[in-house]
């Protein structure tokens, strides 16, 4: 097991080597290194002596060659260096930024999975009738809202209106609880209707396969046959389906800490991209693929606890 | 190539879409998996009622893309703009209000707007019918983009193998690794704004999950005994890949299109908001939300861009899922419970 | 079996879990009983970028930097007709004498009661008292090249021997040493028989000298502070002003707490007329600060700031173009709701002008012969700005006759500019002599066509830039707006690849030469603002004189013949003056708006008890909807399960079988 694990992250390493590549490009590809220095240094005009030292400082001024060979080094040791825009410490904000991030994307992510199960177990038990064709339309009409549309209709209803949890803020001290609300409760809206549906087609591919309908012709009652039997082996593409999401976690959703003040990594990404602070966005993506191919890993690593026919070679 | 005339074919491509799927419609109905695949579906009332919507938006999209060069305004005018287009009032405007609302003195309405108006005094109704063609367009053309991309490196990959294998799952890997925010603002941030930008950049960061799909298909049928016995056969790659594997991939890439269509025309809005969507003057549903964000805090509420153009996307989205669904029900053979 | 029993438990145990923590559930999202202390809450909307005081040079790092450190004058606070310095950190007004060769010696004398504010940076963290040296030094900090002072370009040519003791850094910095601040500095003195009076030697009168001495990068700096924080002496400014920054979490919150070692000052008790009425004098002669705390949150979507702000968890909130049409019922005036809730609203002009500029060096566009001019002047004839104020900015401006607005020297409230009164026939005949009937090339027949070039366009940018087009267009010329992600937009500036822009200019201190410096010849190129690139060296050799005169009856016809020069040219049109406009609730008091000083927060009292009454009476959650929702969950789920429990035991009595 560990030997896979050490094996598939060296495997890792040009995937990151390329990563690094295409946000250089990216980066550097639409804006030159005079209008970055530029954007960072004053909010009135620099002079060109001013920009050159910039430049200089940060080492854009080297072959792209060097700064990648410098970078993969850096980035690998986890030496993220500092902000271009605010010399700030870009692993220290990382540190302070992952916490309110995976609280409120794991508040949703928990709250959506266990509720999407539940919910597909009861369309799959009631399957047919009103309840499950009632059930399926509202997911296919909680799917095609844009997301925008549920936060800003969230925040207005929910923390507006009805009041039931601040507007904006985080302060885990007072009482981490009324700050996740809202948030997790508009995350929770905006996703579940595509697991449910995913689900629900999972148990449903379950149910019609031979064992179930051996068990039912054997006298076994339908809840015993959801329960224990179908139920078991459809948490086999739940499961892979979503533990590849879970490194991911800690890097939040942008939408819902921009609307509501949560200090967490997904709104610092964003504001990295707007301010063309690259070296922020360049730790900020390496990161990404870094718990994105914990995610895969993961997934791997899953399948074989899970399925008792797959091995990991 | 003459600039005039790329023009007028970029103008037509939505025509020419609307082409192509009618023509794969007729010719995929005449065979068995297909023809009875869409009689199951015109059985279906649920699935009628979402063609039937989404013919409606496919017609103003097509009356959209239909259009004329106006010599007094210098401008290129549509079949929309001709029967819809409202002179603009002074500014805000509530549905069927006689005064214009959100400023000092309000002024008198000079024709009924039946949505209202926006800002600049625009007719929302005729916003929303414009965000439609550009809808299909995003989704049409990122479509185009993305699925012939698709096929072609999964194909690859799946069925050769080896390194051609090893080189597009690196690719694809590392493209997903990047945030999909980031690449999708870096692309128009170089190639500037603009429908086709845009839908490039939605297309780098869709094709890999098609792409994924496909080879995942392609290796399960690569494996089967038809292939097996073909290759032995003598028969020639090429044609294996195109005259058997690939129609058994149709079902699959199909249903994911039509739903990822929708998903597509979703995120035009999102988009928006990060500022790197569609450029101002082309008709966009996510402009207008967008723009809503900061109206539902005025006083008095002005909710009718927000209320239209999310309206206008669900009607789509909800016809499009509700369509794929049906389909893939229609075509799968083991879901009919 | 399992399976009923597990859910209803779980969801059971869930609901049981969300009571016990909903004990006290509010929306209040501040730490718990901060609101009932002494605090004013106020947001930012953007995050300042560094609070080094040399460096800064926003609005929104201003608002914060001036209550810490302020500097040898401000600002009266009440006297605005017309805004004058008054000594802040100063004794005395300073001396000025002409040198021999031409140019000017100001000597400046300091109060001698002044301390840094308590900090770890200092042994035993007590802050130390301030000399001469301390305000020589920040000066230092200016001339430093790597700091990035944003007036350099003012002082580098003024100032004796600012370049080379800048070079000299720059010497030093390339041979890995540490920048010499030890080193003297010719053009900024010491006084060798008083700690407390230093001098600056220019080569130049320049009376603007004063205005630079009321902003906070003239502050006096602690050397202690720059070498303890280094890196992070832009997020940890320390200063003798009332306030000192307690705490600071980047893009989220900053919070100030009264310096207990700020020298005494007092509120002032003299005003504008109106202001007595208005209960401005009120706390007249009391210790300043009034306030303890202030809070500043960074919240980043107008939509969550208006509503927190109407919820009273922001005390008051200052509005811009951006966010006009949130905050004000249409007519610019508070709405019934808000008038009873108690707010407040206050306005003044800004020291500012928003402006169209052509580039000159644009070959449609730019240009001095006649026919041009006429094209330009036709444009100036159907910009509206009563229009576009009152669409665009819910009336909060006023229409610009010139670029210098109303309290500066020059300003003239009876002039009418020649081209600004709209009229769109006069217009239409002026672009027919300009070669150009109705608009049109008359060699191909097509519009002549107008790019706007712009940043990204926000929602409020669209309404903007549609008005003005649909303006421009009744001339029958065709109107692009070019918008351009921001970075892009300004290397257009820079490199004057633009066609014509909407662009603002705000005052850095209220003199006439900060304006009309907009379109001085030598201020065109890269990181100047003449954006128009207008060259006219009539105007230039005017300018020239203008700049180093005091205020005068000569300056001011200097004056208004550059702008007669630049008014025929209509390379620049005046657009309007914006206002800025506060909002604040019953609460808070002492909000009057000061057009260009930044440390206004210092004068804020806030009444805890009320605010306390309100928050509580307004944020009272409404229940009902999720009981509502419950109910027609629980309604819509129970007939199914009938249903089900019915079908099964049809089944089981009809053995089995399959589904």
């Amino acid at each position: 097991m560990l030997r896979f694990v050490l094996r598939r992250l060296l495997q890792a390493i040009p995937t990151l080597l390329g990563v690094l590549t295409l946000t250089w490009f990216l980066f550097f590809g639409t804006a030159s290194a005079e209008s970055i220095a530029r954007r960072n240094l004053s909010s009135k005009d620099p002079t060109p002596a001013q920009v050159q030292g910039w430049i200089k400082e940060h080492g854009y001024d080297q072959p792209p060659v060097v700064q990648l060979r410098k970078a993969t080094v850096d980035m690998l040791m986890f030496k993220f260096g500092k902000s271009d825009a605010t010399k700030e410490d870009i692993w220290e904000r990382i540190r302070q930024g992952a916490g309110p991030s995976i609280m409120v994307s794991s508040t949703i992510f928990i709250g959506t999975v266990l509720g999407a199960v539940l919910v597909a177990v009861l369309a799959a038990a009631f399957r047919g009738t009103y309840i499950d064709k009632t059930t399926t339309i509202l997911c296919v009409i909680m799917m095609s809202v844009v997301y925008t549309v549920y936060v800003i209709g969230g925040q207005y209803f929910l923390s507006k209106q009805l009041r039931y949890g601040p507007i904006w803020g985080f302060d885990p001290a007072s009482g981490l609880f009324k700050y996740i609300l809202v948030p997790s409760a508009i995350g929770f809206a905006a996703g579940i209707a595509t697991e449910i549906r995913l689900y629900r087609t999972f148990l449903l591919d379950e149910i019609s396969q031979d064992y179930v309908r051996t068990a039912r012709a054997k006298g076994v009652s339908e809840t015993r046959i959801l329960a224990q039997h179908v139920l078991k082996n459809a948490l086999i593409p739940i499961i892979t389906n979503t533990v590849a999401v879970i490194p991911g976690l800690i890097l939040g959703g942008l939408l819902l800490e921009n609307f509501f003040g949560i200090p967490g990594l997904g709104s610092y990404l964003f504001e990295a991209l707007g301010s063309n602070d690259f070296s922020v966005v360049r730790a900020m993506v390496f990161l990404g693929t870094l718990l994105y191919i914990f995610g895969l890993i993961m997934t791997d690593i899953a399948y074989a606890i899970v399925d008792p026919r797959v091995r990991i070679d | 190539m003459n600039p005039n005339l790329l023009h007028q074919l970029y103008n037509l491509s939505p025509v020419a879409l609307v082409g192509i799927a009618i023509f794969i419609f007729l010719r995929a109905r005449q065979t068995p998996l297909w023809g009875e695949a869409f009689r199951r579906l015109a059985r279906n009332p649920s699935a009628r009622t979402a063609m039937a919507v989404i013919g409606i938006y496919a017609t103003i999209g097509l009356a959209d893309s239909v259009g004329w060069y106006d010599a007094a305004t210098q401008e290129r005018r549509t079949v929309i703009d001709a029967i819809f287009e409202r002179k603009p009032e002074r500014t805000y405007s509530a549905p069927l209000a006689e005064m214009t609302t959100g400023e000092a003195k309000p002024q008198k309405i000079r024709e009924k707007h039946i949505l209202g108006t926006d800002s600049i005094g625009a007719d929302v109704f005729y916003r929303t019918l414009k965000g439609v063609r550009t809808a299909f367009q995003i989704g049409g053309m990122t479509v185009l983009i993305v699925t012939p991309l698709a096929l072609l490196l999964g194909l690859t990959a799946g069925y050769y193998g080896k390194w051609r294998d090893d080189v597009i799952t690196y690719i694809y890997t590392v493209l997903s690794s990047v945030p999909g925010i980031l690449l999708q603002i870096a692309m128009v941030l170089v190639l500037g704004k603009g429908i086709i930008q845009i839908c490039l950049a939605l297309g780098i960061t869709r094709w890999v999950g098609l792409c994924r799909m496909v080879r995942g298909e392609t290796i399960k049928h690569r494996e089967r005994e038809y292939v097996r016995s073909a290759k032995a056969l003598g028969v020639t790659d090429m044609v294996i890949l195109v005259r058997h594997i690939l129609p058994n991939l149709l079902p699959v890439v199909i249903i994911s299109t039509t739903l990822g269509f929708s998903n597509l025309v979703l995120s035009e809005a999102i988009l928006s908001y990060l500022g790197v969507g569609v450029p101002d003057n082309v008709g966009s549903w996510g402009n207008m939300i967008d723009a809503a964000r900061d109206e539902l805090a005025r006083d008095p509420v002005i909710w009718w861009n927000l209320t239209a153009a999310t309206g206008a996307i669900t009607g789509l989205a909800l016809s499009l899922n509700l369509f794929g669904d049906a389909l893939r029900d229609a075509v799968d053979p083991r879901l009919r419970s | 079996m399992t399976l009923r029993i597990k859910v209803p438990v779980a969801i059971t145990a869930l609901a049981a879990a969300m009571a016990i923590s909903n004990i006290g559930c509010t929306n209040n999202p501040y730490p718990a009983g901060e609101s009932k202390r002494n605090v004013h809450y106020l947001n930012f909307g953007e995050d300042p970028k560094s609070l080094d005081p040399t460096f800064s040079f926003t609005t929104v790092e201003s608002n914060v930097l001036d209550v810490i450190t302020p500097s040898y004058f401000r600002y009266h606070y009440l006297q605005q007709n017309p805004v004058r310095l008054v000594l802040n950190l100063g004794t005395k007004e300073p001396t000025r004498t002409r040198t021999p060769d031409g140019g000017e010696v100001w000597t400046f004398t300091v109060r001698k009661d002044l301390r840094f504010s308590n900090d770890v940076c200092f042994p035993e963290s007590k802050g130390r008292a301030i000399t001469a040296a301390d305000f020589i030094y920040s000066w230092k900090r200016m001339a430093d090249p790597k700091i990035g002072y944003p007036l350099t370009g003012v002082f580098e040519d003024n100032v004796i021997g600012w370049k080379e003791y800048a070079a000299a850094f720059n010497l030093d910095r390339k041979g890995m040493a540490d920048p010499n601040y030890d080193k003297p500095f010719p053009g900024v003195t010491a006084d060798p028989n008083d700690p407390y009076t230093f001098s600056i030697h220019l080569k130049r009168p320049y009376p603007q000298l004063r205005f630079i001495m009321a902003m906070h990068h003239t502050t006096p700096q602690a050397r202690e502070a720059v070498e303890h924080y280094n890196d992070e002496y832009a997020r940890h400014p320390v200063g003798c002003g009332a306030y000192k920054l307690t705490s600071y979490t980047p893009k989220q919150r900053l919070v100030l707490e009264r310096n207990e070692n700020a020298p005494s000052d007092i509120y002032p008790t003299e005003g504008d007329p109106g202001d007595r009425e208005a209960g401005l004098l009120d706390d007249a002669g009391k210790q300043l600060p009034l306030t303890d705390t202030l809070v500043f949150d960074m919240v980043r979507e107008s939509t969550s700031s208006w509503n927190l702000f109407l919820q009273g968890y922001l005390d008051e909130t200052t509005l811009n173009a951006n966010n006009f049409q949130q905050a004000m019922a249409s007519n610019g005036m508070l709405s019934p709701q808000m008038q009873e809730m108690g707010i407040r609203l206050r306005r003044a002009q800004q020291s500012a002008v928003y402006y169209v500029s052509f580039n000159m060096k644009d070959p449609l566009w730019g240009g001095y012969t006649p026919e041009k001019r006429k094209l330009r002047q036709a444009i100036s004839l159907v910009l509206d700005s009563q229009e576009f104020i009152d669409l665009a900015l819910q009336g909060n401006g006023t229409p610009a006759q010139w670029m210098l607005p109303a309290g500066l020297f020059g300003y003239d409230n009876e002039f009418k500019h020649p081209y600004r009164t709209v009229d769109v026939e006069r217009a239409k005949k002026l672009i027919a002599d300009a070669g150009y009937p109705g608009g049109k090339d008359p060699k191909t027949g097509e519009r002549l066509v107008m790019n706007i070039d712009c940043a990204a366009i926000t929602a409020a940018a669209r309404t903007q830039y549609g008005i003005l087009k649909r303006q421009i267009e009744r001339v029958g010329v065709k109107v692009e707006i070019r918008s351009t992600p921001g970075s892009i937009f300004r290397d257009k500036l820079i490199k004057g690849s633009h066609q014509s822009i909407l662009y603002g200019w705000f005052a850095d201190y209220p003199d006439p030469e900060n304006f009309v410096f907009l379109l001085y010849g030598l201020n065109s190129g890269p990181g100047k603002p003449n954006y128009a690139y207008y060259e006219n060296p009539e105007y230039d050799k005017l300018f020239e004189k203008v700049r180093d005169m005091d205020d005068s009856p000569e300056r001011l016809t200097l004056l208004n013949q550059m702008r007669d020069m630049a008014i025929e040219d209509s390379a620049w049109i005046p657009f309007y003056h914006p206002e800025v406009v506060t909002m604040s609730h019953a609460w808070v008091a002492n909000t009057k708006v000061h057009p260009i000083a930044r440390d206004v927060l210092l004068y804020r009292k806030i009444d805890n008890n009320l605010r306390a009454q309100k928050q509580a009476e307004w944020n009272k959650p409404v229940w009902w909807p999720l009981f509502a929702f419950a109910g027609i969950a629980l309604a819509g789920i129970i007939p199914g399960v009938i249903v089900v429990k019915r079908r099964v035991n049809r089944k089981l009595r009809a053995g089995g079988g399959a589904s």
